[in-house]
């Protein structure tokens, strides 16, 4: 539902509406894009797959204690999921965590997203509106500076048809 | 007169310098899915989305994301950073299409 | 549930005496004599192929089925609502309760489930509009009592906001035999549910799509101050809104919004922001702004967000005003379509609002529904005015749609908007 006047003005301003720059052709295909490299996203897999591809057998801690993972527990449509995490870690230039992967386990493309930070971030927190093509676990995976690999996961529930469109 | 890059960034108003804030921005982008024919098959073009997000503070990056296409339409993303100085967020949009898209945001000290 | 009142028998009446009048302030406009200014597939219109097969025209993506046999909102349609069919249940055929369970489920039907709750892991999303049938097999009721009542429900309960699915043919005699089949295998007790989100009755409402003035959070709020530059372009006849409008949209037309829909003498009807538009625009400055266009939604957009948090002031007094709101009131309560349903079933708390409909959560009507429209929704990433509703309702009814300004149209959405009188207006929203 709509949310009061006085959150949003509490949010703060807005920023200079964007300047569309004009850039040379990338010209990348989606195909070309996506190679089977282990950092390469985009790739329609299954989530095993993509998981064993960009992390190899590296253990994963669970994060459930550090990782806050905020997501709607039922999602009124896939096509707009919004999804935030939270590190409760340092983001200092000896330790920070440098990856955030979401991941959705059934999505066709199941490797979502990846956010590098930088120190100068100065919290671990990112958030995205992600695609879901069904009912799915979400996860986040995090890296921090040492290689250190924690995750967190949320079952999503999303609601098809209706009425209502 | 499309509205394909528009962007909008918001960020707190009255910061003191340490305090570690959080900014969120939208970008108006099709973020193409992949499209399948009656039998299934995948239909193989170069489908128009955003590939990376990259955002600056004061020349220097804090938050890039690399995206795919099981990110919506039009996207909304936030990310945090420690305020140091006054000066400018800046948030830049690359799709597949060639598109490059820039936004900025003025961090103001209260 | 009480019945519906008589209100849609007064409206007949008006159209009886009325239709020999001239375009007046009390007489109704059928849709027939309101020339619609809706882009070609927000008119209603019928495409008749060379084998005589009609199709209807309707946006991308929308069926194109025509729903011809079915009553329509148009106020000369004077079909009365489907007969109620007492029927006997076809002997020699036994029922295949698997198959039943199948079309309990199927969405390309109803599906069942979207307004009665069955056990399953797989039953997602089940809707509370109708009781639980998960132990119906317990009450022992004979095959030939849920049959009928598959057929047509009106006969055991005349009030009951179930479609006659047998009497309007979405469901044959076969597939209701498997469907009675399947419910005489619910016996309790039901096994204990291991997630309170499956069961309707249980389920956590959505938490919706945040802050609806955000640009950061809702793109139809970019779309429209992206059109303040449409607002100041001069059209062919050499004139811009703002030449008329002057001080930017925002000064010049605040307020505007909180009175429409609204009759306008000029043209003799009741006419939204949108309806008004569609001839308002082309006339002052030569810029056609057909209703349903990018163009038209755009500015209405920018007119409500300059009273964004003023209170709606509709006019419900003056006797036009009044006759209006009361024919679409009729409306509002008339049965339509294959499913013979009103818009009262869904959304009246006597009957089906705040209820699960499947996975969506019905709005009550009482608690004013228009006062966020025109609105981003997030499934489909579009703008939708208040007529694109009603226009998508038709698809489940299964109901021919009216020109998205038809007349019966205006005159609904005139009476919904008497429940957001003295209610801040918030547009655009963000929805599902």
């Amino acid at each position: 539902m709509t949310q009061p006047i006085t959150r949003r003005s509490a949010l703060g301003r807005l920023g200079a509406v964007s300047v569309a720059v004009a850039a040379g052709t990338l010209g990348v295909s989606a195909r070309a894009h996506a190679q089977a490299s282990s950092q390469a996203l985009g790739l329609q897999e299954t989530v095993q797959d993509g998981l064993k591809r960009v992390f190899g057998g590296r253990p994963m801690k669970d994060g459930t204690a550090l990782i806050k993972l905020d997501i709607p527990p039922i999602a009124e449509n896939g096509a707009v999921v919004p999804v935030s995490v939270e590190v409760n870690a340092p983001m200092t230039p000896a330790s920070y965590v440098k990856n955030i992967w979401i991941v959705a386990d059934k999505n066709r493309i199941p490797i979502v997203a990846r956010a590098t930070l930088t120190p100068e971030a100065g919290q671990a927190f990112v958030g995205a509106n992600i695609r879901l093509g069904e009912t799915t676990d979400v996860r986040a995976i995090v890296e921090q500076s040492d290689g250190t690999l924690l995750t967190a996961r949320r079952e999503v529930k999303v609601t098809v048809g209706g009425c209502g469109g | 007169m499309s509205d394909v890059g528009k962007i909008r960034i918001r960020v707190p108003s009255a910061v003191k310098a340490g305090d570690v804030v959080r900014v969120r921005c939208l970008v108006i982008h099709p973020m193409e899915r992949i499209e399948r024919d009656a039998q299934g098959k995948i239909l193989d073009r170069n489908y128009n989305y955003i590939t990376r997000v990259t955002a600056t503070y004061l020349g220097k990056p804090v938050a890039t994301f690399d995206l795919t296409q099981s990110v919506s339409e039009n996207p909304a993303f936030s990310f945090a950073l420690k305020a140091t100085a006054p000066g400018p967020v800046k948030v830049t949009f690359v799709d597949t299409h060639g598109g490059k898209y820039e936004g900025t945001a003025d961090i103001a000290f209260a | 549930m009480r019945s519906a009142p008589p209100l849609r028998w007064a409206a007949v009446a008006v159209l009886a005496t009325g239709c020999t009048l001239a375009a007046s302030e009390s007489a109704p406009v059928a849709s027939s004599a309101w020339t619609s200014r809706a882009i070609p597939e927000a008119r209603g219109e019928m495409r008749v192929g060379p084998d005589g097969t009609r199709t209807a025209v309707r946006y991308k993506g929308w069926t194109t089925r025509d729903f011809g046999a079915f009553r329509t909102y148009a106020y000369d349609d004077a079909r009365p609502e489907p007969a109620v069919q007492k029927t006997a249940m076809p002997g020699g055929f036994a029922g295949d309760a698997k198959k039943g369970r199948a079309l309990f489920l199927d969405r390309q039907k109803a599906p069942c489930t979207g307004c009665h709750l069955v056990p399953g892991d797989d039953v997602w999303p089940a809707g509370s509009v109708g009781p639980d049938l998960s132990t119906l097999g317990d009450r022992r009721l004979p095959d030939a009592y849920l049959y009928q009542q598959l057929w047509d429900p009106r006969v055991t309960f005349p009030a009951t906001v179930m479609p006659p699915w047998g009497a309007q043919g979405i469901f044959t005699p076969e597939e209701i035999i498997h469907l009675v089949a399947y419910l005489q295998t619910l016996h309790g007790p039901p096994p204990p549910e291991k997630d309170a989100d499956r069961n309707p009755f249980t389920r956590r409402r959505s938490a919706g799509f945040g802050d609806n003035l955000d640009p950061t959070n809702n793109p139809a709020v970019i779309r429209a101050e992206e059109a303040q530059a449409l607002w100041n372009a001069r059209g062919p006849k050499g004139k811009a809104c703002a030449d008329c409008h002057a001080g930017g949209s925002k000064t010049a037309m605040r307020g505007v919004a909180t009175r429409y829909p609204r009759v306008v003498a000029e043209h003799g009807r009741v006419m939204s922001l949108e309806d008004f538009l569609g001839v308002h625009g082309e006339a002052t400055t030569g810029r056609a702004l057909p209703l349903e266009s990018d163009a038209n939604l755009d500015v209405t957009l920018l007119i409500k967000m300059a009273s964004d948090g003023m209170p709606v002031a509709v006019d419900t007094a003056s006797p036009a005003a009044r006759a209006a709101i009361e024919r679409g009131k009729a409306t509002f309560y008339r049965r339509v379509g294959q499913r013979n349903h009103a818009c009262a079933d869904c959304h009246t708390p006597e009957r089906g609002a705040n209820k699960f409909l499947g996975g969506r959560w019905l709005a009550d009507v009482t608690e004013g529904l228009t006062r966020h429209f025109p609105t981003w929704r997030t499934d489909r990433n579009e703008v939708w005015d208040m007529r694109k509703r009603f226009q998508w309702c038709m698809t489940p009814l299964g109901a021919n749609m009216l020109a998205a300004d038809a007349v019966e149209y205006a005159e609904l959405e005139l009476f919904l908007t008497t429940f957001d009188v003295g209610k801040p207006i918030t547009a655009p929203g963000i929805r599902h």
